[in-house]
């Protein structure tokens, strides 16, 4: 299960979503989570999710591979979704002491769901399609604005390139530190949520204490390859905005358009 | 008669180069302070204690040591990650104290550490390999070609766009020394670079390492404790408790079983067998430190 954790991952391929400008898909990537959030109704989820469609296709990221993203936000899911099944007032289906299953209710739970799913993914298409060093490049070129304000903004897109590039490396090592306990007896699976989480204390200890070695590590082998922040750091490939990045805002733009339309003129 | 005596000029030149003193260090002493749990002092631990050598531009050297004996101290000291408690170092002729002159410093001699996995930054290779050259301020053309021609030398190209998570660990230090080649530095220092590696691994790294130094002219300070690394080397310093107990060329270095013993460290199969049938009164030489030249000696010996 631990494994299955793609989120922020990079997925190599020649696409044209991949050789979009990071700027773009930083840019796209939120203006669409916003969107999400600007209709109730069938015909904007129609929408979103023929633009998520379209760029999934266009990116030649596999369907099932982007879909695992989800698994770990599946509680979350299910849970939000019962929640407004059971508890959204309306007409009602039938009634059972203090929950009820109305119409409404079911409406509720789909539209919730699929927009929480939409969110993820929305997401994790960005980082599937950026390398990290993109990512940080694009966000540390959109946040230069702040530096008006002292915000760290270099130190804080690499912290961020950094942690993307360890996510696996820390899920592998819980993996195996849990492994090593249930050899020795220690048990994961039984007892109720409190006694499980109770539980992974055992594991969390070690992990951590080994992810700030690492990060010693890591600084020491920053340092001796001349790192020294921002200042006079040149890029492999700078950022420079092209026909087809224009291209891409201009779809935003079309799929903005679109969701105003059908939003206005659906009838549900 | 004017090319040849061109010919002689530039092996002259080849010649003069290669004698020159790319790493030195004198008397380099380097002290930690043992803290307490409040962080206050508690004692002293000189981890390296008068250490002098010399790295001539274009030698392969090797430095061995058991735990605890200080050589990844003394490999920190050449990188500018350490300053000396006492005496200098110098690396290619700047001394690593000149806090101005660290970064050229780190540019002359990189390093390679023992985790591949804590010193790659970056989820697709090729950005990993650019990471020093960017800190440099190399323009991003010339970052391109240093980048390719980097992966060529260690053999990686075909990786380029991979992620480094689903490579072997020699791959993975291969792509560490990429990393440092890109910044076109005279000298690699590798601080247990093989340790965590397999014997695939530990064989293509040191393979690479062999060809930089034959090929590209890059000097090689390894630092390990497997003896077997240092078979092919120029050069051998042995460290025990901060202080060189051993030095010399490999040959002679392997010849000293009880003082190599004494210092924690094991000696290769082939020099435990020379020794075993120089007890049983076969008289092989005791240098020999590959297994094709102790068949080569034992078909001579049978032979008379």
């Amino acid at each position: 299960m631990i494994r299955d954790i793609t989120i922020g991952q990079y997925y190599a391929a020649d696409s044209p979503i991949h050789r979009l400008d990071a700027r773009v898909k930083i840019v796209v990537t939120l203006v669409y989570m916003v969107s999400l959030f600007t209709f109730q109704d069938f015909a904007g989820y129609a929408a979103a999710i023929l633009f998520f469609g379209i760029v999934l296709a266009l990116s030649k990221v596999p369907f099932s591979y982007i879909m695992r993203g989800l698994k770990p936000v599946l509680f979350i899911l299910l849970l939000t979704g019962m929640l407004n099944l059971f508890w959204t007032p309306g007409k009602e289906i039938f009634a059972w002491g203090v929950v009820a299953v109305t119409w409404e209710g079911i409406r509720k739970m789909i539209y919730i769901t699929l927009r929480l799913a939409l969110l993820i993914l929305g997401a994790s298409i960005m980082t599937f399609t950026t390398t990290p060093n993109q990512l940080t490049a694009g966000l540390e070129r959109l946040l230069r604005p702040l530096k008006i304000f002292r915000v760290p903004v270099h130190e804080v897109a690499m912290m961020m390139s950094i942690a993307l590039r360890f996510i696996p490396i820390l899920v592998e090592e819980t993996d195996r530190i849990m492994k090593a306990q249930a050899a020795r007896g220690a048990d994961f699976e039984s007892g109720n949520a409190f006694q499980r989480m109770k539980s992974m204390l055992p594991v969390l200890v070690p992990l951590f204490v080994s992810a700030i070695r690492r990060a010693g590590e890591l600084a020491l082998a920053m340092d001796s390859r001349c790192y020294h922040g921002g200042e006079g750091r040149t890029k492999m490939y700078p950022l420079r905005y092209r026909g087809r990045d224009i291209f891409g805002y201009l779809c935003c733009l079309v799929y903005i358009a679109a969701l105003a339309v059908t939003v206005r003129i659906s009838p549900f | 008669m004017r090319s040849g005596g061109l010919k002689v000029l530039w092996r002259r030149i080849m010649q003069k180069k290669k004698e020159a003193v790319l790493i030195e260090t004198k008397d380099l002493a380097h002290e930690y302070g043992r803290r307490d749990e409040n962080g206050d002092v508690t004692g002293i631990v000189r981890a390296i204690d008068g250490i002098s050598l010399t790295v001539r531009a274009g030698d392969f050297v090797t430095v061995l040591g058991a735990n605890g004996s200080g050589k990844s101290t003394f490999a920190r000291h050449l990188n500018a990650l350490l300053h000396p408690t006492e005496g200098v170092v110098y690396v290619d002729g700047i001394d690593t104290s000149e806090e101005e002159m660290t970064l050229a410093v780190r540019q002359t001699a990189g390093m390679v550490f023992q985790n591949p996995d804590n010193q790659i930054i970056s989820n697709v290779v090729e950005e990993d390999v650019a990471f020093g050259p960017e800190n440099m301020g190399v323009p991003s053309l010339e970052i391109k070609k240093r980048v390719a021609e980097s992966l060529a030398q260690v053999g990686m190209q075909k990786y380029r766009h991979h992620s480094p998570n689903h490579l072997s660990g020699g791959q993975k230090q291969r792509i560490a020394i990429a990393g440092i080649m890109a910044m076109h530095p005279k000298c690699i220092v590798l601080d247990e670079a093989t340790a965590m590696l397999d014997p695939a691994g530990r064989r293509q790294v040191l393979e690479t390492l062999h060809r930089l130094n034959r090929e590209e002219g890059i000097t090689i300070l390894l630092i390990t404790h497997y003896m077997e690394e240092a078979a092919e080397a120029d050069a051998v310093y042995v460290l025990k408790q901060g202080k060189i107990a051993l030095a010399g060329r490999p040959e002679t270095v392997f010849g000293e079983s009880d003082k190599i013993k004494d210092c924690g460290l094991a000696l290769p199969d082939v020099s435990r067998i020379v020794q075993k049938l120089n007890n049983a009164g076969l008289p092989i030489d005791k240098r020999i430190l590959t297994p094709e030249k102790l068949t080569e000696a034992l078909g001579r010996l049978a032979a008379e």
